[in-house]
């Protein structure tokens, strides 16, 4: 999997993004002292993403993750709409919430024809193959 | 004849910026030459033709601000002269060694005409194509649009602040180059979602275009599906893709391009010729790349391309007034069609990335000729219209909540967030995350005349970070390695700018060097990006 080969500055950051009506993309990063919590076992490896529905927060899924992994995909949750994800690490047996995402809207699957010509990629299909 | 229906054509004219005046030929920037070659010089030379014979051509092309700079730079104006110089150099020779084969002689006679047409039209407006462009415009031939500052697909900026940035650094640019204020966006990859509707009419624009699919999923029903125009809540003007025309166009499976007798553009002489015969004209890496002179044709699908026959440019042409007939035969029976059912005169909205035209499909520009020429020629019930005349003399549009949609493969953002290309998400993240925090920080401040230029270079590099065009050669896998060390760069450079003007320690001649590397959007202000914008 490719990689940026320059560090990034340390900083808190959980982005929640659309990619299809299925899959939200959600990527995190994390300031020197929560990293160092991380590093020294003060939280679990394990994180736990969460979506919630952005317009009534009321919980919609929560999916696991290591901390060290930065990103993931999440299946979008079965209402669909607008979202919103958070990020917690686990304390001493306790669930700690550590980021907050931006709202993000899934799509809606809308039904395309089979031999819809989309653009950009068409061309390119030959480097592709 | 009275018009049944109306046709819309959209050209969206773009390149990433490319401009490395450390390297006199430097491969990516060959992206720039060969489109100005095959595309630009070629589309307005055929604009230029017909208005000159009195045809109006009434199409629409979107330049995005990153090409517009780059067709109005000076080093890079010098740079295609002399690749084109190095391209008739190269034709004189093979016009020498074509001598006992008339078959490739006649096509790269055909090269050479293209090739001194481009010299030609370029002296004409001493190297700046925006020139003939704009007159078009004046002249009421054409109308020009915009879209986004560095292509960034919008849906994937989370951060208001960005997405404001990059619509007031377009609407800024357009109105520097072209002046007058853009009334038309076009949305990059056609990738659409509601919160977009207040930042483009609070920036300015009256209209944008969506994909077909994205009425689907409108909020409300759309009887007249994509042949008529909507508008948003906030009365944003909408233009919806028709699938039909686009994919006689686009596809390579079922559209024209893939037609036998067309030039096949993944044979070229760069990797045919003899090495040492070719050398003068590579890059100074010395490997092989594409020349431009493609001599074969498609001949056949799924054909080797070691199989390819001589291409012949007048069997091209040929096939061309073909297309030509059909694509308007099945226009016409579209709008008979929906003029039977509904009872009114349908709009077809047919949207096309310009450099399909002539760069991929080599006979493009000769297609769209010969479309507009048919329907004068051949007295068609059919009117090309602009979208501000469309709109000016429609009646109230339908009001509509249109659906998350793009153009691309699968029809959402799959091309642009995928495993091959979301690790540059969190660079392009930390670039724009501090340029809003360091932009809310400085905007009401005095600054001294180097941070403010600190400032400003930051933002520009902010924004040429956050283009469409690296996650997509990523996912293609073309270019990678270049589209990777562009997003680490810009990226990288905007923290380093931004972090040098907070510790009051800024490089000038580090900055100088990248203001005339990454020298888009000259009069840009950083404070395009702050949370409450000035603008």
């Amino acid at each position: 999997m490719p990689e940026l080969s320059r560090p990034l500055p340390p900083e808190d950051r959980l982005v929640l993004l659309p990619k299809n009506p299925g899959t939200f993309f959600v990527f995190w990063q994390f300031s020197e002292g929560r990293a160092d919590s991380f590093h020294t076992a003060s939280f679990s490896p394990e994180i736990e993403l969460r979506l919630s529905y952005a317009e009534d927060k009321t919980p919609a899924s929560s999916h696991k993750a290591q901390w060290q992994a930065g990103r993931a995909y999440l299946p979008v949750p079965e209402r669909g709409g607008n979202c919103e994800a958070a990020l917690y690490a686990l304390r001493s047996g306790a669930w700690e919430k550590l980021l907050e995402s931006n709202p993000a809207a899934a799509p809606a699957a809308a039904g395309l024809a089979e031999d819809r010509a989309y653009a950009s990629l068409e061309f390119h299909k030959k480097v592709l193959s | 004849m009275s018009s049944r229906g109306s046709l819309m054509f959209l050209l969206h004219a773009h390149l990433p910026y490319v401009n490395h005046p450390e390297d006199s030929a430097f491969l990516e920037e060959n992206w720039f030459f060969e489109a100005v070659v095959e595309t630009y010089v070629p589309i307005i030379s055929v604009l230029e033709r017909l208005a000159s014979e009195g045809i109006r051509p009434g199409v629409t092309i979107s330049i995005s601000p990153t090409l517009g700079a780059m067709l109005e730079s000076e080093p890079l104006e010098d740079k295609l002269v002399l690749y084109v110089g190095s391209r008739l150099e190269l034709i004189e020779k093979e016009l020498e060694r074509a001598q006992d084969d008339p078959a490739l002689l006649k096509t790269v006679k055909f090269y050479q005409k293209l090739y001194e047409d481009a010299a030609a039209l370029m002296h004409k407006y001493s190297g700046d194509l925006i020139t003939p462009l704009k007159a078009l415009q004046h002249a009421g031939q054409i109308e020009i649009i915009t879209t986004s500052a560095t292509h960034a697909l919008l849906p994937l900026l989370a951060r208001p602040e960005a997405v404001r940035a990059q619509l007031a650094a377009a609407a800024e640019d357009y109105e520097e180059r072209f002046n007058r204020k853009p009334s038309g966006f076009w949305l990059p990859e056609c990738a659409y979602e509601p919160r977009l509707n207040s930042y483009l009419k609070l920036s300015g624009f009256n209209y944008t275009f969506t994909e077909s699919h994205a009425l689907d999923n409108a909020a409300s029903q759309t009887p007249n599906g994509v042949y008529s125009p909507y508008r948003t809540s906030n009365g944003l003007g909408l233009f919806a893709r028709d699938a039909a025309s686009s994919r006689e166009v686009w596809s390579s499976k079922f559209g024209y391009p893939g037609d036998p007798a067309y030039r096949e553009f993944y044979r070229d002489l760069g990797y045919d010729g003899d090495y040492e015969y070719l050398r003068p004209y590579l890059g100074s890496d010395g490997i092989r790349r594409p020349l431009g002179l493609k001599y074969h044709r498609i001949t056949g699908p799924g054909e080797d391309l070691s199989a390819k026959e001589y291409y012949d440019p007048e069997a091209a042409l040929a096939r061309v007034e073909a297309h030509a007939t059909d694509f308007l035969a099945r226009r016409m029976k579209q709008t008979e069609d929906f003029h039977e059912s509904r009872g009114t005169r349908p709009l077809i909205v047919s949207c096309y990335d310009a450099e399909l035209f002539g760069h991929w499909w080599f006979e493009g520009p000769a297609f769209l000729e010969a479309v507009i020429r048919k329907i004068r020629v051949e007295r068609l019930p059919l009117q090309f219209v602009t979208p501000s005349e469309y709109l000016n003399s429609c009646q109230e549009p339908q009001e509509i909540t249109p659906g998350i949609s793009s153009w691309g493969e699968s029809g959402y953002f799959d091309p642009w967030v995928n495993e091959t290309n979301d690790f540059i998400y969190p660079a392009v993240y930390a670039a724009t995350d501090k340029m809003i925090e360091t932009a809310n920080r400085f905007r009401n401040q005095d600054l001294s005349s180097l941070s403010a230029r600190a400032l400003n270079q930051a933002a520009r590099e902010t924004l040429l970070s956050q283009s469409s065009d690296w996650a997509f050669l990523l996912y293609i896998g073309s270019h990678a390695e270049y589209a990777k060390g562009r997003v680490e760069a810009h990226a990288a450079n905007a923290v380093k700018l931004l972090s040098e003007v907070i510790d009051k320690r800024v490089d000038e001649q580090a900055l100088s060097a990248l203001e005339q590397q990454n020298c888009v959007f000259p009069r840009l202000d950083f404070r395009v990006f702050a949370s409450v914008s000035k603008f």
